[in-house]
């Protein structure tokens, strides 16, 4: 991993949150990669891709709508295995938006990729616990860096959970969303 | 080797957190969320170094069909300990907990047994010796 020790965040960016009732709120995360649709599509769909970014493992494709996959969050004190359907499975073609949904835990996820020149719009809204708003923005923020070093062959390694907390910029970065996004600084 | 935690199941980790520590008086410790996990545990105010109990959310059907098993036969998923059974439970009582079992004596201690509203029984004992 000799990328990892030149790698830095970069300032809280692109994200946004859209308020549906008390609790559940929606954080949407925007992400402009330097790589292919079609690539992109591939990293956030097959189980071994996923290993080396996401924050969670897959012990199956996410890639086909209707299938049943289970999610084990990665770096949980506890084991947390959540089992999914994948609701949606539309790939990018030219000119086509791809699109992909499934749920975490109860957590709804979403994500669309849109071709940008060469590389790739990547959008994710994600429902989640209002008061974890910052952490998440900040977290997917990191996943999002190591996603894109890992299409470009500069691989980071996965930065997850503890991995993510104890990594020295967190702090900053945490906070950056949470004033971005008016929320309270998080415990 | 040490037993620095335990855990109860609990069907809301909100609700959970406002029970056991602003009607049963412990306090919060960690904190943490990674996506749909939340790792929360309290402790003991008189014992802030001591065992934390997490407060697990039930999120998987064995969780919940064990939590649920334990709670009809009248089984407390968590035993604590006390010196002063009764002045707890009217502490406990005086901030709307529900008893499922008063002060109780049996052989070598007193019991109670309240509902956490979380899916749980939870038995307060002192031992008789204390």
């Amino acid at each position: 991993m000799i990328y990892r020790d030149q790698y830095a965040p970069g300032p809280a960016r692109g994200a946004e949150v859209r308020k549906d009732g008390e609790e559940k709120w929606t954080l949407v995360l925007v992400r402009e990669m330097r790589h292919s649709p079609e690539k992109v599509w591939q990293a956030l769909t097959d189980p071994a891709q996923l290993r080396e970014w996401a924050p969670f493992d897959a012990d199956g494709s996410l890639g086909t709508a209707g299938s049943t996959v289970k999610l084990t969050t990665v770096g949980a004190p506890a084991l947390h295995v959540t089992e999914t359907t994948v609701k949606r499975a539309d790939p990018p073609r030219s000119n086509i938006v791809g699109s992909l949904e499934y749920g975490w835990g109860a957590n709804d996820m979403r994500w669309e990729l849109e071709a940008l020149g060469a590389g790739t719009r990547l959008t994710l809204w994600t429902s989640i616990d209002r008061r974890f708003i910052a952490w998440g923005a900040a977290g997917w923020h990191i996943c999002f860096d190591v996603l894109d070093h890992l299409l470009g062959g500069t691989p980071i390694g996965r930065t997850v959970g503890p991995d993510a907390v104890k990594f020295g910029g967190w702090k900053q970065l945490r906070d950056e969303y949470a004033k971005q996004l008016g929320v309270e600084k998080p415990a | 080797m040490k037993i620095k935690l335990t855990s109860v199941f609990v069907d809301d980790q909100e609700k959970a957190l406002r029970f056991y520590t602003d009607v049963l008086g412990f306090t919060k410790k960690s904190d943490f969320s990674n996506g749909p996990f939340r790792w929360l545990t309290v402790v003991s105010s008189d014992d802030p170094d001591g065992t934390e109990l997490q407060l697990a959310l039930n999120d998987n059907p064995a969780a919940k069909t064990y939590q649920q098993a334990i709670f009809q036969q009248g089984q407390p998923a968590a035993l604590f300990f006390t010196d002063d059974v009764k002045g707890d439970y009217e502490r406990i009582k005086g901030r709307g907990a529900e008893f499922t079992m008063p002060p109780t004596d049996t052989a070598g201690s007193t019991i109670v047994k309240l509902n956490d509203t979380c899916g749980n029984l939870i038995q307060i004992v002192q031992l008789a010796g204390w």
